[in-house]
């Protein structure tokens, strides 16, 4: 069955290929405006980025090939650099397994022949950006990325000599799969100047994130689901663009259009028709945000969802969220669809692996644990709302970013929970 | 659920080579069964004797911090776990820090590999059904004989962490994080059941040969002109053809090079293809590749040691090149041929090695020689590529810097001169 499978996912990206090749023609100017126009732009000082992200049918009119159905999708860059020294774009930052445009010709090239090959590359290279950005110019191009549907976070980290820029970009993307069951979201802006709770005092601030639910629930908030195990502070300057450089990536249709219009104000009042598929439940409402990191293997991947809180830390917006780690599939009764993910039941490990894995971001400031959570001791687990078990040593994972970059050495520990600086003895705690 | 389901077979799909046994293993995940499931997992005998790994452990020490590794045979992993778990794909490391230093460590596992498997995902794939007993047998056991953190001072600290395979010999990064400090190591451990003495081999000859450089510049210019003078390409066997360009030098202590490369997801693996470069006379010391999705070879470093020394450091001269193809086309060695595109490449490893919080300078020198507009300069096997002609030489160190800490240094026009073409290009456009 496999085999058969294979052979027809193969005849069909066969014929999409020699179809591409052979539709590659100009593209006109109203294509163009098109993604131009939805392009979001963003200034620090006086280098200004812009960005949008290609439909599949907008990458096929550009690139005359069916790029999308190789799992490949452009962003499109504009640099406008108003300062005086020159500056290079990060391919690696936007996606640090992005594809090189030498490469995707080549897999599109349908023959060995050098010429198409050489036409195919000299096509793509001319749409790639192209460094550096000298000074007072306006460079665009576009970065070949992994596909993403709906959205995507566009972090772009540009470097001079000792000088580091970086934007974060979320980009919606037209023309995405109708397969999926389709909910429209109201629109409005989730918290009112009133409802925010601004903290600048530690103490009291470390208080409050105690003071947060342990879980998340379910939709009617009856039934107490994972745990909340994680505060992230920062947004769009700091935190997501750490969670990009580390290979995090928006799942599909998970995010609320709440948030979405919050983060990009330039797209008020676009509808947003896609609601989160497995969504779980905090300040009544489903998690804004879900990403997941996924392995090149089978189904292994971790993933967390964050919820915006109405608290701020120094101006700065704070996040809860709730990380795990898939292990596997399973069978279950609680999903119509009778499958489920297994999460590992030690769900500190998820947990830890991300703060470990931020440390490298370059965007880190601090990191430590703060209580609210609650114990749960492995012989006696809790379960979540598909009743995996898990256990817990009960505390939330904290993690501050900030827009300068940050070396490993220079990630401070918050000395709320555990011994000598944030530690905690992880094996003695879940015993 | 759909997505769930979906977000499944997502990776199968891109993922031509192993499609069949994945797709095979995902019906067996859902049915509850594994093939090594069905035989019933068997506690081992207790007291596993680790002696066998201290044998084969490589030891280094930093600061204060020892540290003892060991990649685990499937013999010792069937007698430490019960279970083979090399042949699940894992590369189980032992792993033992003892800390005499004054406070209390952290090992990050996320630098040693970013996709790291949890021990209760391993175990999961040995669980079989209707056997809950035996499965939370399973879990602890596989628990307990993980490395857990943190490590605390005038204490010693052993344990498993089980990572993506590599093959032939492992080079191993572990970053240890203190208070405002790193102790990083870079070990090479032998791979027991895939070992050749080759690679053991290799080895020593890199060390002989860093000990074996005696030139030793002080002086920048004379350090330049000397990197300038050096061949334009390696030759082939008989010295009568030229090979590909050395488009690289890495300056810097061997393991921070090394630990840089490996951060960023190189691995040591040399093929019978890379040999038939040579330079110095000699085919390459070592070899890096970075692996892209599915395991599949993408880019590679080629280094030679250099017989002289930049003001005490190791000088690496490298071809830093990617093979003609998709990254998803599953290739023979005979397959393998250089990509033309060879600055794309170079320009490539710069911004990954940006990331790498380990490169603190990047210049360029003149040496390659660059080919005509439109032509291409012949390699071996019949490859051909083109250049500007530049080599990059990046700087590493220990000491971890971030992004906005990198010195760009003015030794060669090179960058202004692709400035100044930026412009014009940019002029001729009509931006």
């Amino acid at each position: 069955m496999a085999g058969k499978f294979n052979t027809i996912l193969a005849s069909i990206s066969i014929t999409l290929t020699l179809a591409g090749c052979a539709s590659s023609g100009p593209v006109s100017e109203t294509e163009k405006l098109d993604y131009k126009s939805r392009a979001i732009t963003r200034s620090d000082g006086a280098v200004l980025v812009s960005a949008s992200v290609l439909s599949a049918d907008e990458s096929h009119d550009v690139y005359g090939v069916a790029l999308a159905k190789k799992g490949i999708q452009p962003v499109w860059i504009e640099v406008e650099n108003g300062d005086d020294i020159a500056y290079w774009l990060m391919s690696p930052g936007l996606d640090p397994n992005f594809f090189p445009a030498s490469e995707v010709a080549e897999a599109f090239a349908s023959t060995h022949e050098d010429e198409t090959i050489e036409v195919l590359d000299q096509h793509f290279a001319a749409l790639a950006f192209r460094n550096p950005i000298p000074p007072g110019t306006r460079v665009s191009g576009f970065i070949l990325t992994n596909l993403d549907q709906g959205l995507k976070m566009v972090q772009v980290d540009l470097v001079a000599s000792g000088k580091h820029k970086s934007f974060s970009i979320f980009s919606t993307i037209p023309g995405f799969r109708s397969d999926y069951r389709a909910r429209r979201i109201f629109i409005r802006e989730l918290y009112t100047e009133d409802e925010i709770i601004e903290y600048t005092d530690e103490s009291a601030f470390r208080a409050a994130l105690e003071a947060l639910p342990c879980c998340v629930t379910n939709k009617d908030g009856t039934r107490n689901g994972d745990p909340l195990n994680l505060v992230v502070i920062g947004g769009l300057d700091d935190a997501f663009p750490a969670l990009v450089r580390r290979g995090w990536r928006p799942t599909e249709q998970t995010w609320s259009g709440s948030v979405l219009k919050m983060i990009n104000s330039a797209m008020a009042g676009e509808r947003y028709p896609y609601a989160p598929i497995s969504p779980l439940y905090l300040y009544d409402r489903p998690q804004d945000f879900a990403l997941q990191k996924a392995r090149d293997n089978i189904h292994q991947r971790n993933h967390l969802r964050l919820w915006l809180s109405p608290i701020r830390y120094h101006g700065k917006d704070v996040w809860v969220g709730q990380i795990s780690r898939d292990i596997g599939s399973r069978f279950t009764i609680h999903s119509p669809y009778l499958t489920t993910h297994k999460i590992d039941p030690d769900v500190d490990e998820a947990r830890t692996a991300l703060q470990e894995d931020m440390v490298y971001s370059q965007s880190l400031v601090k990191l430590g644990l703060v209580k609210g959570v609650g114990a749960a001791a492995k012989d006696a687990p809790r379960r979540n709302l598909t009743t995996d078990p898990y256990y817990t040593d009960g505390f939330r994972g904290v993690l501050m970013f900030d827009v300068h970059p940050t070396a490993i050495t220079d990630v401070q520990f918050l000395p709320w929970e555990g011994r000598e600086g944030g530690f905690i003895e992880h094996s003695t705690q879940q015993q | 659920m759909m997505t769930e389901i979906d977000s499944i077979l997502d990776p199968i799909q891109r993922l031509p080579c192993r499609k069949w046994l994945a797709q095979v293993m995902l019906i067996l995940s859902m049915l509850g069964l594994t093939l090594t499931g069905c035989a019933g997992w068997q506690p081992p005998p207790a007291g596993f004797d680790d002696s066998v790994l201290r044998v084969r452990a490589v030891t280094a020490e930093v600061r204060g911090v020892k540290l003892n590794a060991a990649v685990l045979s499937s013999g010792d992993s069937q007698r430490m776990f019960g279970a083979n778990i090399n042949a699940a794909g894992v590369q189980p490391v032992w792993i033992e820090v003892e800390n005499t230093t004054g406070q209390m460590l952290w090992l990050l596992r996320s630098g040693t590999d970013p996709d790291l498997f949890s021990p209760l995902e391993v175990a999961w794939s040995f669980h079989t059904s209707f056997a809950n007993e035996t499965n939370a047998q399973l879990d602890d056991h596989f628990h307990s004989l993980s490395f857990q953190n943190p490590i605390a001072p005038g204490t010693k600290q052993s344990g498993v962490i089980f990572t993506n395979p590599h093959q032939q010999s492992r080079l191993l990064n572990i970053d240890i994080l203190g208070q405002g400090q790193l102790f990083p190591f870079t070990l090479f451990l032998t791979v027991p059941d895939d070992q050749t003495d080759n690679h053991a081999i290799a080895l020593d000859n890199v060390y002989q040969l860093i000990e074996a450089a005696t030139d030793d510049y002080q002086n920048t210019d004379t350090f330049r002109a000397r990197l300038e003078q050096l061949p334009c390409c390696a030759s082939s066997a008989d010295g009568n053809a030229a090979g590909d360009p050395l488009n690289v030098i890495l300056v810097g202590n061997f393991a921070d090079i090394v630990t840089a490369l490996v951060r960023r997801g190189f691995r040591n693996s040399e093929l019978e293809f890379d040999n038939a470069q040579r330079l110095y006379g000699r085919p390459p010391d070592l070899v890096g590749r970075k692996s892209a999705m599915g395991g599949m070879p993408a880019n590679w470093v080629r280094v030679w040691v250099a017989p002289f020394r930049n003001q005490g450091e190791t000088v690496f001269v490298a071809q830093a090149g990617r093979r003609l193809g998709w990254r998803l086309k599953e290739v023979e060695n005979e397959d393998l041929m250089l990509n033309p595109n060879v600055d794309e490449v170079r320009n490539l490893l710069i911004q990954d090695m940006l990331y790498s919080n380990g490169l603190s300078k990047i210049a360029f020198v003149s040496g390659v020689g660059p080919t005509s507009p439109g032509e291409l300069r012949g390699s071996l096997g019949g490859a051909s590529y083109h250049t500007d002609g530049q080599r990059a030489v990046l700087f590493l160190v220990t000491r971890p810097l971030s992004l906005s800490d990198v010195q760009i240094l003015d030794w060669h026009p090179a960058l202004k001169l692709r400035e100044a073409d930026a412009v014009k290009e940019l002029e001729n456009d009509g931006n």
